[in-house]
């Protein structure tokens, strides 16, 4: 039996109904329609579904989406600031993109967000720090090199 | 004399980048069409099972279930999963659905419902009685007589036997100074892309169907849906947005896409199929577990004198590619290290009831290379020389044969040999194992290998690419070349604006659509750059050319004062007409009559690698730790340095995974694999890696690539191997001859020299 759940989703009000056993993960890609969260495997062993829920890094194929019912959740489809003509991409994103830390993709927004929780805490983090934090994101395509360089490169600040 | 190039070399950034990062990409699943239905496979729990009935009317009864289909509903004929321009190296053994098991996840029957929860409960509705049939898992088990017949070939045998022979191998074992031989085998790594499989089907009301794939193959796939399904090819479109990864699994079709074509054709709804992770593990394909006998005559200055190996592989259920790979695994190993032209190797593949088997970047060339590379360094051992100066007395070069029968050109594998040595102060830091002591001991190991630039002479090599002037000047480059994520479209469009003389951002890559893009027979074998590339390299010529003729025409000048460079027509060195003054169109020929094409059809080449490890053994629980690899390729020339680099550095990571902790672990009694998840089956992730240190040599560029380039997207999975393994036979003083090299098989070979020295 469907319930009503009301979330806030990169800023915005969404109010859906789903039914008690469809994961977060499910709920943002088909009901509030935003696929570039990634489900790699739907248990929790890849973290390629992570976003930020209230603040914290979880895999949403984890969560309920009715426990994520008047919580605040950032995608990936979030960290890009909508200009006039096109996109400010947030300094992650900038880097991922100047030091080649995607291949295929896939991984991406998964590996994105999880290195903004990092960041979002910890601005200056150490290389062990960051590879700390992306320990449960999978890859397999890049050997890490390049995603642990672009986050390391990033400075929040600046 | 150092060329300059304008893009060809440095890392713009991707043309894909921008949707990646912001999650806009989109990818099979992606696809939401109004009314899709959910279609789901039901898969044989045991490894080989005749069924013996099979009731779907409580499926088909069920509320929200819009077809079901059993092996009965499909078409019966055979199919190897490609279609048959390929069958060559592969075998046609497959079917849509199957109604005999042969390994646990075979696919019996399927439906398509408007939920996937209501999907699973369809299936577990459907009542199949089986026949469990003995089964096998062990390659000289199945070649027995009265062994359980798979497939009824002769001795379980996927395809008669690969021989190849020259010289006169006997004879000159009879007066070796030396003889080293030795059993060598590999694991059952699986390919774990982070995009599960995935197909959606889509009938338009004329009968068009659309199919997106994570695939590395379109033209393949809409080939061998019309050739299984009796679909004309024209009325198959295929497309691919984007996908995420495929590593070679996804060069095949498997029974979702033709399923999923059927159930959207009965249903007349779009049906969409995605792989669970689970099933990824059960029901794509593995690498092939490979056992490699080997055996070499050498003379007491260490030139090796002949070489005589069988290399024998499982291929599981069916067969797939086990014909190319076992194929390319023999007969690599007449090359890499010389050995006087005498060879004997013969090569098989044998059906077993596990996992399928098929093709997993570096096809064969990982376990032979494997072998190869360990037992050079036995040989080494033997006449008392340093492992590196042993290898570079042997290497091949300019001039030896390649596997592909043609002669080398250069010396590449000593200079890669050399400049790594050189980057790890190899002659300084490697030592024998008998000075280690310690808890914890330091090794160093060395790895090399070589790979084609394709899959010449196993298959036809061909690649188009299409090039339409717009009348701003910029270029629409259309091209049949797949990018599984490796950057392929990228270097297309740096090789395009490279030698146009345009800037990069003005070639907009139009791909991934068979109704649009030229002819490519897909991405694998390393082929994208070298062959796709030249295909775009000889089209941009003829479209310069074309562009220079009108110019030539405009500025009444000759056409030999001409060239273009930064978008504009130089005239004796200086800057005359913007290309977009030229081709706009007003008073000349109008723009969208500029067009190029080119089919290129290649020969091979050959690049190389030498990978230095150093690692780390704990004795007392025998876990290893790889601390640091030094990688040196040689490509030829870099079209994109990011894109190289990343290729290597991702290779070593799955290459390191396949030695030390990945194994796809079967239970010998009922062939179920124990651990199909991402918790159970080990791969190094961010806190696992060494620190890697590239480098990238251009000594043998090749002029049948694009500026002189090669391949590099397998080299690097083959080269780490060895170089982790005889780095930890130099820690701990025992040879290891198997992979993966668990921390249990570190501990064993411990004790049996302990045991052996007493």
């Amino acid at each position: 039996m469907k319930r009503l759940v009301t979330f806030t989703v990169n800023g915005e009000m969404q109010k859906v109904t789903v039914e008690p056993y469809r994961s977060l993960l499910d709920v943002l890609r088909n009901e509030v329609g935003l696929t570039g969260t990634k489900k790699g495997c739907d248990v929790g062993d890849c973290s390629a579904c992570t976003v930020i829920l209230n603040g914290q890094p979880v895999n949403s194929c984890l969560v309920l989406g009715v426990e994520a019912d008047g919580m605040v959740i950032e995608t990936i489809e979030g960290l890009a600031q909508k200009m006039e003509d096109g996109y400010a991409l947030h300094p992650l994103q900038k880097n991922f993109l100047k030091y080649g830390a995607a291949q295929c993709g896939f991984c991406t927004p998964g590996m994105i967000m999880a290195a903004k929780a990092l960041l979002d805490g910890n601005p200056h983090p150490t290389e062990a720090e960051v590879r700390f934090a992306i320990a449960g994101n999978i890859c397999r395509c890049t050997g890490f090199a390049k995603i642990v360089e672009a986050i390391l490169r990033t400075n929040v600040d600046g | 004399m150092h060329k300059t190039y304008a893009v060809v070399g440095s890392s713009p950034t991707k043309i894909d980048g921008i949707e990646k990062v912001t999650g806009s990409a989109t990818y099979g699943a992606d696809y939401n069409w109004p009314g899709t239905l959910y279609g789901r496979i039901k898969r044989s729990p045991y490894a080989h099972a005749q069924v013996v009935s099979i009731d779907t009317t409580k499926a088909l009864v069920l509320d929200g279930v819009n077809a079901v289909l059993t092996f009965k509903d499909v078409p019966r004929a055979k199919h190897a999963g490609l279609p048959a321009p390929r069958a060559g190296s592969l075998a046609v053994d497959q079917n849509v659905l199957t109604d005999k098991a042969r390994f646990v996840g075979d696919g019996i029957a399927a439906v398509a419902a408007v939920s996937e929860e209501i999907a699973e409960v369809a299936l577990d509705l459907i009542e199949i009685e089986y026949e469990l049939l003995p089964l096998v898992l062990d390659i000289t088990e199945a070649t027995k007589p009265g062994a359980p017949h798979i497939h009824g070939t002769e001795k379980n045998e996927v395809m008669p036997p690969v021989v190849v022979e020259r010289g006169d191998v006997a004879a000159e074992f009879a007066k070796a100074d030396h003889i080293v031989e030795g059993t060598y085998t590999t694991g059952r790594p699986i390919h774990c892309y982070m995009e599960p499989n995935v197909c959606v089907c889509k009938f338009d009301q004329n009968g068009k169907l659309t199919i997106w794939s994570s695939t590395q193959t379109p033209f393949s796939v809409r080939q061998s849906i019309s050739e299984v399904l009796s679909i004309p090819l024209h009325k198959i479109q295929v497309i691919v947005e984007h996908m995420g990864g495929g590593f070679g699994a996804k060069q095949d079709l498997y029974q979702h896409e033709y399923v999923c074509v059927l159930l959207a054709r009965k249903t007349g709804r779009p049906v969409k199929m995605e792989y669970s992770r689970k099933e990824t593990f059960l029901a794509t394909r593995t690498r092939h577990p490979v056992t490699v006998r080997l055996k070499h005559g050498l003379k007491k200055d260490g030139t090796l004198t002949a070489r005589e190996g069988t290399y024998i592989s499982d291929s599981g259920g069916y067969g797939s590619h086990g014909p190319g790979v076992t194929a390319v695994g023999t007969i690599n190993l007449t090359s890499l290290y010389q050995c006087s032209e005498n060879w004997k190797l013969e090569g098989r593949s044998v059906y077993t009831n596990a996992p399928v088997a098929g093709a997993y970047r570096g096809f064969g060339a990982v376990q032979g290379f494997f072998a190869l590379d360990v037992q050079m360094d036995e040989m080494a051992e033997v006449v008392g020389m340093d492992p590196v100066a042993f290898r570079l007395k042997n290497a091949v070069g300019e001039g030896d044969p390649s596997p592909s029968g043609h002669p080398l050109h250069g010396y590449s594998l000593a200079k890669c040999l050399q400049r790594g040595a050189e980057e790890m102060n190899w002659a300084a830091k490697w030592q024998q194992p008998e000075v280690k002591s310690g808890f914890v001991r330091t090794g160093l190991g060395v790895g090399t290998e070589m790979h084609s630039s394709g899959a010449y002479p196993d298959i036809k090599e061909i690649s188009g690419a299409i090039l339409k002037m717009n009348e701003d000047g910029s270029v629409n480059l259309l091209t049949g070349v797949a990018d599984l994520g490796t950057g392929a479209l990228t270097a297309m469009a740096q090789i395009a604006a490279e030698e146009l003389g345009i800037y990069f951002e003005d070639i907009i890559v139009i791909a991934g659509d068979t109704d649009v893009a030229p002819y490519d027979i897909g991405a694998y074998a390393s082929r994208t750059t070298h062959i796709g590339g030249k295909a775009v390299q000889k089209a941009a010529t003829k479209l310069k050319q074309k562009l220079l003729t009108l110019a030539a025409e405009r500025l009444e000048t000759p056409i030999s004062d001409l060239d273009i460079h930064n978008g504009k027509i130089i005239e004796q060195g200086k800057p005359a007409l913007s290309v977009q003054d030229l081709v706009k169109g007003d008073g000349g020929t109008p723009a969208s009559a500029i067009i190029s094409e080119v089919t290129h059809e290649s020969k091979v080449a050959y690049s190389f690698a030498a990978h230095f490890a150093e690692v780390e053994v704990d004795t007392e629980t025998g876990q290893i730790e790889v601390k640091q690899v030094v990688a040196v390729h040689e490509v030829g020339k870099i079209i994109n340095q990011k894109g190289v680099e990343g290729q290597i550095e991702g290779g070593i990571q799955q290459g390191l995974g396949h030695s030390i902790t990945e194994d796809l672990i079967l239970d010998p009694e009922t062939g179920q694999p124990l651990n199909p998840s991402f918790v159970d089956y080990k791969m190094p992730l961010s806190m696992d890696m060494p620190s890697i240190k590239t480098i990238i040599l251009e000594e043998e560029p090749d002029p049948g690539g694009p500026f002189g380039a090669k391949g590099v997207g397998e080299d690097p999975i083959i080269a780490i191997g060895p170089a982790i393994a005889n780095a930890v036979s130099n820690a701990i003083g025992v040879r290891i001859r198997d992979l993966p090299i668990t921390p249990e098989r570190v501990l064993e070979a411990m004790e049996e020299k302990r045991l052996a020295d007493l």
